[in-house]
């Protein structure tokens, strides 16, 4: 699908291989797992939060032209959920085709409705979500 | 923007990074960087969590 899912926390590389290897939940994962011990990358996305020397939970989605297109950030205690995650990822992948639509908020898949902002959508969007 | 950073803004360039990354498909260390990944063409989904040995 053209795309690099990495994930990232201030451990090592080592320490990621140690948790992929013991840990069961991971056997079947297929992505690169960044270490970031210095916590720079973290600092530079804005979620290092200093006193714990932790990355927060944050979520960034950058196109193949390096522009940041999503960001979203939460406290240590609450986990993220994937189809969110995938719903945000197929909707750029969408609109990087389809510049002239956006993709409202309970638009899943390609194929789903989506609305054309100009004149005729001012004040008509209950409207045009029916269609 | 400052060296340590307030955060990125959505709809701006992200200026380049690189990590060491653990690969379990290959088994093997190795590294990353956003320039490697726009070279390919490829968008880059980040997933940040705090700490290996938690839950994500």
């Amino acid at each position: 699908m053209g795309a690099e899912l990495v994930t990232v926390s201030c451990d090592t590389q080592f320490v990621h291989l140690a948790w992929q290897r013991q840990e069961k939940e991971l056997v079947n994962v297929k992505y690169p797992m960044g270490a970031d011990p210095t916590g720079k990358v973290s600092r530079m996305f804005g979620v290092y939060e200093e006193g714990a020397g932790l990355a927060l939970r944050g979520t960034f989605i950058i196109n193949p032209e390096g522009t940041l297109l999503n960001s979203e950030v939460s406290f240590f205690n609450m986990g993220r959920n994937i189809d969110e995650l995938m719903r945000k990822f197929k909707a750029n992948l969408y609109l990087a085709k389809k510049q002239a639509e956006a993709c409202p908020s309970k638009w899943k898949d390609e194929g789903d409705q989506t609305l054309t902002p100009g004149p005729e959508l001012v004040g008509r969007v209950h409207e045009a979500l029916q269609k | 923007m400052s060296e340590s950073g307030n955060g990125l803004l959505v709809g701006h360039p992200v200026p380049n990074f690189e990590l060491a990354t653990f690969d379990p498909v290959k088994g093997d260390f190795g590294a990353i960087s956003l320039d490697g990944l726009k070279s390919q063409n490829k968008w880059t989904i980040l997933f940040f969590y705090p700490a290996d040995f938690t839950f994500v």
